[in-house]
Order: structure tokens, then C-alpha cells, then sequence
């Protein structure tokens, strides 16, 4: 059975993390993606990089795995015409970098709707493609920012909080879902289109009813890790250090199962705890009782006790323990890939089981510049060798 | 008739958890008709905080989550409502459910039976832990999920983790766990429904703490690098959350020339024309003393001048704002990112639409949230209705 997306081409032109994390998730779901890079401006992942440390390129990288490579000098007129040719044989274009630089290039959408009419294309943004802020360059903690999720998000005598990749990867996710959604209206009319996705408008998407809020005029705040109703509702320390265990408990039953665990029936009667609503607030002196029990447990071990009786919980997971979890791997959530040099490390697969789609997931790691070139130029595009090396001289496939 | 992409499609949510529901709302958002499944009491979701009204009836959860779709009331403990859930469904390209794996064989609602029944059918599972796998049973609310898939124990990072160490971590407000499972379903059923000409209906099986677990995959990117990373260290090492006189600015330079944008904003300090600071590297081990500087700085200037200025020099900032300043942004407002729609007990209010535009325009809800069972099915199945 082939991958649910087999059949569909992607010319990629993203770049950093929330564009190219949406065609990782289309090519692993089937979609042949076309990486487009030079040697004059490679992939984030094939430099060094001062923030996180690594001297060198990735190995291997969850953004792009799996896709082709091929070398576009985009600075060349002839770059641009080999961008075209290739844009004329995909069903997708996908590009991020700020509003206005692909029309600059000759690469907008108009451009290349006249080379393929049907064209969906996609384009990632920090603040989408119009409106007075739509050159605003960006980052995932500065979509976090303008979105209102980091000012939410935090302590409530602290600051706000600072949004990491996971913002960059909400905004790729939803991006696939909205090309999907224009590829099906591509089949049924025959229409393509422009998909303009604004990163900070993906943060505020995760804050609809506190933005219904504000609108009705009440002005939501930070709270924490508390919950306006669950009491006991928080994260707990567990024995040894820096561990912690999640607990929330939405109903009588919960929290009767809960004192029975921590083997205080008695709290179960009393005044202060037998309601929601006496719970919720009494809930600091709720936190002291399950902290002085949660402090005493293994936090893995916690959990499982407490979700035998039907109290959800969950020990705070470090990255060690989520790429080592049986039930992350039986559901492929986690796999295994092979470094070029054979060593084996865990990797992030794509977060769906599919009946029919058994297959789905990471092909392989992260191609070489110019891996595919043979196959991209030479079987799709039927460039002579002789046009191609004179290309190469010309410094456009480069 | 409408150009929105998923126009002639029919989704059908049983959902009383907030992935599922928010897979429906994306498909129903991008045109597609949704109709959610209510028990005779409503969805629980109608019971979930926070709240429009002082009563506590009008929840802007469920507004949000259902805006555009239709309300159809069905008892599926009921024979007569599993056979009206069947009528919907025979007509549905679309079936998301969250019903628990335990109670679903009872209900006809397992993988089997609808397949069965209904076989050109995309039937999506939307779960805390899945339906597959040791854990699949397991309960989870936003908070357990965000710490079973990573992003918990890493927050909060940068002047948060700085100014409370011993605190426990802190969550990531509202349901962005739960949101991440909806994503997923969504993708995951326009994935499945790619296929379908070629292999029928099939069975989606997705679950919050992958997809979160997904956006989070840098985490296990390090791991293989051979890093672990950890709420304390995982900053920037210089910029992030600075403190200002009337609020918060968010402020990261990754290039050059931003650093050197920001060199300029500071007013050309003696400390900053350091040559060695020319080097990024440097600019990294010095991080907490450059801090120290630009919070200095920082601290006597209001938010906006900062923005302002900084904008001119292309030194990438912004302000942290308020769900109040989101609502009321002028360039959103340019954008169309909210439209206004009745919410019964609350009034019109501005909602937000959608992240993305599709073909140059923003897209449109069909409505605000739907009445309890307003939504009755043709004639020839009435008698299935089931009154409130």
C-alpha cells in the first residue's frame, strides 16, 4: 500500500523551522518534497549552530529527513527559471521567507500560477502576507508574543513566558492541514490557490476563548498551573531531584479515588475538601496535603497507581523517558533511524495511525545538498548531463 | 455557493473533549459541514471553563470549539439514537470521536463496527493516549498531557526559570496539548480522505500526547545530538523576556546585523563596541552580562518606543500582548483574523476565525456556537429525533 500522499509533488522553498516542519509532516504522509538550498544558503540544520551548541551540521534532523535535495542558486536569473520548470512538474510550492522576497525573486504566486495554473501554494509568515505588520520578521518566541499565548502563559506574580519550537512546529502543523484543504478543493474544481499562514495568528488560535473573553470585556491572566474549577490541580514534587508529577481532579469520584490512594479516607469527609467548589478553594492547603504524600513516590510509579482507580495523572517526562516509553513506540510516536554512520537514535515519527497507511512516517534521514539531483533534473525535468554541468559552471545549480 | 476549500464535504463530531472537538472546527472553518453529536444534556463541553456569563452557562470554550456547526441531540445508549448516529453517518465523509476505547464495543462505535457499516467512511479517533497501546485507557486532562509529552517539564525557561528556580514547571495556558490532538485529527482525516477513491474509508487513530509530543520533536533532536535539554538552560542566552517600565518585551537577535540593529537601539554603548562581541560565540558565553546591560537599558522605557524604534532597525522585537491587545490589534483587524457572531447569553462578540487564508481572503464561520439539538435530521428519520 502506498503512503496516503503518494502521488503528490512539493517544490520547497521554506526555510528555518515552521515552514519546512509542514512539508516533513506532508512527506511523511506520502508527498514527494523537493528541498531547494545552495551552498550559498544551505539548511539551518547543515551549519553549525552557537545557540544549542553544535559545532557542526546535523546528522540527522526532524525537519527535514526524508525529503530530496536539490541546489537552486536563486540569485541567478537562470535560478529562477529552473525554480519555474520545477514548480510547472509539482502540485505544491511552499515557501517562508518574509512577505514580498519571492515576488522580489520573480517566484510569487502570480508568477508561478502562470507556469502551473492550478497551483496551491503556500506561504509561512510571521504575520501573513497583508496587513501593516506583515513585514515584521519573526521568530516562534516573538509569535508567542504577539499572539497573546506567552502573556498567558506563566506564573502568576512571575513574567511572561517565552514560546520555543513547539510554536514554530503549531504553526507548520496547522499549515499542512490548511494545503490539505486546498488540495481537495484543487480535485473538486480544479481551482488552485494561495495559502497565507500568519504564525502569530496560529499562537492566538491556541487562545481562542480567553481572545472571546477579552472581547466581552474581562481581562484573562496568567494563573499558572492553576485550573479555574480542578482542585487538586498542579504539578507535585516527586522523590528525587527536580522530579514532579501531574495530577488534575475534575469530580467527586476522582478525588475520593485520590484520598483512598494516598490512604487519607478521612479527607474524603472532610468540610473543607467535599466539593468542587470547597476543593477549588481550599486549593493551596489541598497542594500542601498531596505535595507532603507525592514527595514520598517514584513518580512513574505515582501515576500508574493513581490511573489504576481512574485519577488522571502523569509523571513530568523528560526527553530520556519519552524516547525510551514502550506505549510512544508501539504507536510509532517514537522510532528509530539510522545515522549515516549506522549509529541508531530515537526520532519523532508523524502523529497518526493510519489502517490503511501502515507505512507512513520517516523514510530517511536528512538528505545530502544536492542528494537528488540526478533523479530531479535528470528523470523529471529530462536535463541533458551536458545542461546540467553547464549549470553548475554557470554557479545556478550551486 | 461557497469557495471555501472543504465546501461539500459533512463531518460528524461525537466530542466531549477538546481535540475532537477542534478537529471539527478546523474542518467546518475551511467550509466543510459539521454537525456535533450531544448527549440529551448537552456536550460536556458546554459545562467547561472559562465562562461568558456570571451564571456560568455560557461557556466560551464551547463557543469557540463549536462556532459553525450544527447541533444534533442523540442518545447512543439508545437504540433509537445509534440508529439516527447511523443515518448521520451513512451521509458523513467524516466521523471524529473521542468516546472512550473501553466504552466503544457497546456502542457500536469501535473501529469494526463502523467500518463495517460504513465503509467509504473516515472514522478519526481523537484520544488523550490513543486508542492503541498500553496506555490507551488512561486519563488525561491539558495538564497530564503536556507533562506525558515533553513541553511540561521544559517550561518555563529563560527570566521565568531564572526569577522562581524551585518552582514545579509551569503549563502552557488553556488546552495546547488537546489543540495539538485536534490539528492532527484534522490532518490525519484529510490525509485519509486523499486516499479514499483509491482505498475506501480507514480508521485514523490519533492522540494528544503524539501530536504534542510532534510540534515538541526538537527535544528528542538534542537527545540524539547527545543533549538533554532542561527548563534552566534551554534559553537564549541573552535576550528573551526583558522587563520594561510599562510591560514585556520579547527581544531575539540570531543574525549579524540584528545584533548590530541592536547595538544601535542601545544607543551605541561603550560596553557593546567591544570587538570581541563581534563574535557570536562571545556574544553566548557573555549572554547573562549583556543582559544585564539591555534589562538596565530596558527598564526605564515603555514597551512601545522600544517596538517602535527597534522595528526601524530591524531588530526583532515584540511586545508581549494582552488577549485584549490581540482583539483590538489593527493589523488583525486588517487581516479579518475575527468576525463577529451571536453567542446566545452573551451577545455578539468578535470571534476568532482561523490562523491561515486560503485563496487571498480570510475565511468565514458559518456561525457563532449552535443551540442544543437544533439541528434535526430529514423527514424520513424524525422519528429518530430525540427532543432535549
Amino acid at each position: 500500500m502506498a503512503k496516503p500522499l503518494h502521488g503528490i509533488r512539493i517544490a520547497d522553498f521554506t526555510v528555518h523551522n515552521a515552514g519546512p516542519f509542514c512539508t516533513h509532516l506532508l512527506s511523511q504522509l506520502g508527498a514527494e518534497v523537493i528541498k531547494v538550498e545552495s551552498a550559498m544558503r544551505p539548511d539551518a540544520f547543515r551549519k553549525p549552530h552557537p545557540v544549542y551548541g553544535r559545532m557542526g551540521p546535523a546528522t540527522f534532523d526532524q525537519v527535514a529527513s526524508t525529503k530530496l535535495s536539490i541546489r537552486i542558486n536563486l540569485k541567478k536569473p537562470e535560478g529562477i527559471e529552473l525554480s519555474k520548470r520545477l514548480v510547472g512538474l509539482s502540485d505544491v510550492a511552499a515557501e517562508s521567507f518574509r512577505p514580498g522576497v519571492m515576488a522580489r525573486l520573480g517566484l510569487g504566486y502570480d508568477a508561478l500560477r502562470a507556469v502551473k495554473p492550478d497551483l496551491v501554494m503556500l506561504a509561512v509568515s510571521s504575520s501573513g502576507q497583508s496587513g501593516p505588520d506583515s513585514h515584521f520578521a519573526g521568530y516562534a518566541p516573538l509569535f508567542g508574543a504577539w499572539g497573546g499565548l506567552g502573556e498567558l502563559t506563566g506564573y502568576e506574580d512571575g513574567p511572561p513566558v517565552e514560546m520555543r519550537h513547539v510554536m514554530d512546529h503549531t504553526v507548520g502543523m496547522n499549515a499542512a492541514v490548511a494545503v490539505m484543504a486546498a488540495l481537495h478543493r484543487r480535485r473538486t474544481t480544479g481551482e488552485g490557490g494561495l495559502v497565507d499562514v500568519s504564525a502569530r495568528e496560529v499562537a492566538s488560535s491556541l487562545l481562542g476563548e480567553a481572545l472571546l473573553l477579552a472581547a466581552a470585556g474581562t481581562e484573562p491572566h496568567r494563573t499558572g498551573n492553576d485550573h479555574s474549577r480542578m482542585a487538586p490541580h498542579g504539578v507535585y514534587p516527586a522523590a528525587g531531584d527536580d522530579r514532579w508529577l501531574s495530577i488534575a481532579v475534575a469530580s467527586d469520584a476522582e478525588w475520593q479515588a485520590l484520598t483512598g490512594v494516598m490512604g487519607v479516607g478521612e479527607l474524603a469527609g472532610d468540610v473543607r475538601f467535599t466539593s468542587a467548589e470547597a476543593r477549588h478553594a481550599n486549593r493551596r492547603e489541598l497542594d500542601q496535603i498531596v505535595s507532603g504524600w507525592t514527595v514520598t513516590l517514584e513518580a512513574n510509579d505515582a501515576a500508574e497507581r493513581l490511573q489504576a482507580v481512574g485519577v488522571p495523572a502523569h509523571a513530568s517526562w523528560t526527553t530520556p523517558e519519552i524516547a525510551a516509553d514502550p506505549h510512544l513506540r508501539a504507536r510509532e510516536a517514537i522510532v528509530e533511524v539510522a545515522e549515516p554512520d549506522g549509529k541508531i537514535r530515537a526520532a519523532v515519527g508523524v502523529p497518526m495511525r493510519l489502517s490503511k497507511g501502515p507505512e507512513i512516517g520517516i523514510a530517511r534521514g536528512t538528505p545530502k545538498l544536492g542528494e537528488h539531483e540526478d533523479y530531479v533534473y535528470g528523470e523529471l525535468l529530462g536535463m541533458a548531463r551536458a545542461e546540467r554541468e553547464a549549470l553548475e559552471e554557470a554557479e545556478v545549480i550551486y | 455557493m461557497s469557495n471555501a476549500p472543504l465546501t461539500g464535504l459533512r463531518v460528524v463530531a461525537n466530542a466531549s473533549g477538546v481535540a475532537a472537538a477542534y478537529a471539527a472546527r478546523l474542518l467546518g472553518t475551511l467550509g466543510a459541514e459539521t454537525i456535533l453529536v450531544e448527549p440529551l444534556q448537552g456536550s460536556a463541553l458546554r459545562d467547561e471553563p472559562p465562562f461568558l456569563d456570571a451564571d456560568e452557562d455560557v461557556s466560551a470554550l464551547f463557543a469557540y470549539l463549536a462556532a459553525g456547526a450544527r447541533s444534533f441531540v442523540c442518545d447512543v445508549t439508545s437504540d433509537a439514537g445509534r440508529a439516527a448516529l447511523g443515518g448521520l453517518l451513512s451521509e458523513a465523509d467524516i466521523f471524529i470521536d473521542d468516546t472512550l476505547p473501553a466504552e466503544r464495543t457497546a456502542l457500536g462505535l469501535d473501529e469494526e463496527a463502523i467500518a463495517a457499516r460504513h465503509p467509504d467512511l473516515i472514522h478519526v479517533s481523537a484520544l488523550p493516549f490513543g486508542s492503541h497501546g498500553p496506555k490507551a485507557g488512561w486519563k488525561a486532562h491539558e495538564i497530564n498531557l503536556q507533562h506525558a509529552s515533553g513541553e511540561g517539564n521544559l517550561l518555563p525557561n529563560g527570566l521565568s526559570v531564572e526569577m522562581f528556580p524551585d518552582r514545579p514547571p509551569v503549563k502552557i495556558y488553556g488546552h495546547f496539548a488537546e489543540l495539538q490532538g485536534g490539528i492532527a485529527a484534522a490532518l490525519g482525516a484529510l490525509s485519509a480522505l486523499w486516499v479514499r477513491p483509491e482505498l475506501g474509508g480507514q480508521y485514523v487513530d490519533v492522540a494528544s500526547q503524539d501530536a504534542a509530543l510532534a510540534v515538541g520533536a526538537f527535544a528528542i533532536q538534542r537527545l540524539g545530538d547527545g543533549s538533554i535539554e532542561h527548563r534552566v538552560e534551554r534559553s537564549f542566552r541573552y535576550g528573551g523576556v526583558i522587563p520594561c517600565a510599562d510591560g514585556y518585551v520579547e527581544l531575539l537577535t540570531l543574525e549579524q546585523r540584528q545584533w548590530h540593529g541592536l547595538v544601535k537601539l542601545l544607543g551605541d554603548p561603550e560596553w557593546a563596541l567591544d570587538p570581541a562581541l563581534d563574535d557570536s560565540l562571545e556574544r553566548s558565553r557573555q549572554g547573562p552580562l549583556i543582559n544585564t546591560h539591555i534589562r538596565a537599558w530596558a527598564a526605564v522605557r515603555k514597551v512601545e518606543d522600544i517596538v517602535r524604534e527597534g522595528q526601524k532597525l530591524s531588530v526583532p522585537l515584540a511586545k508581549y500582548y494582552t488577549p485584549a491587545e490581540v482583539v483590538r490589534d489593527p493589523h488583525e483587524a486588517v487581516r479579518g483574523l475575527f468576525q463577529p457572531v451571536e453567542i446566545a447569553g452573551a451577545g455578539v462578540l468578535n470571534m476568532l476565525v482561523s490562523p491561515f487564508h486560503v485563496s487571498g481572503e480570510p475565511l468565514h464561520l458559518r456561525a457563532g456556537p449552535p443551540a442544543l439539538g437544533e439541528y434535526r435530521l430529514p423527514s424520513a428519520n424524525t422519528a429518530a429525533n430525540v427532543e432535549a
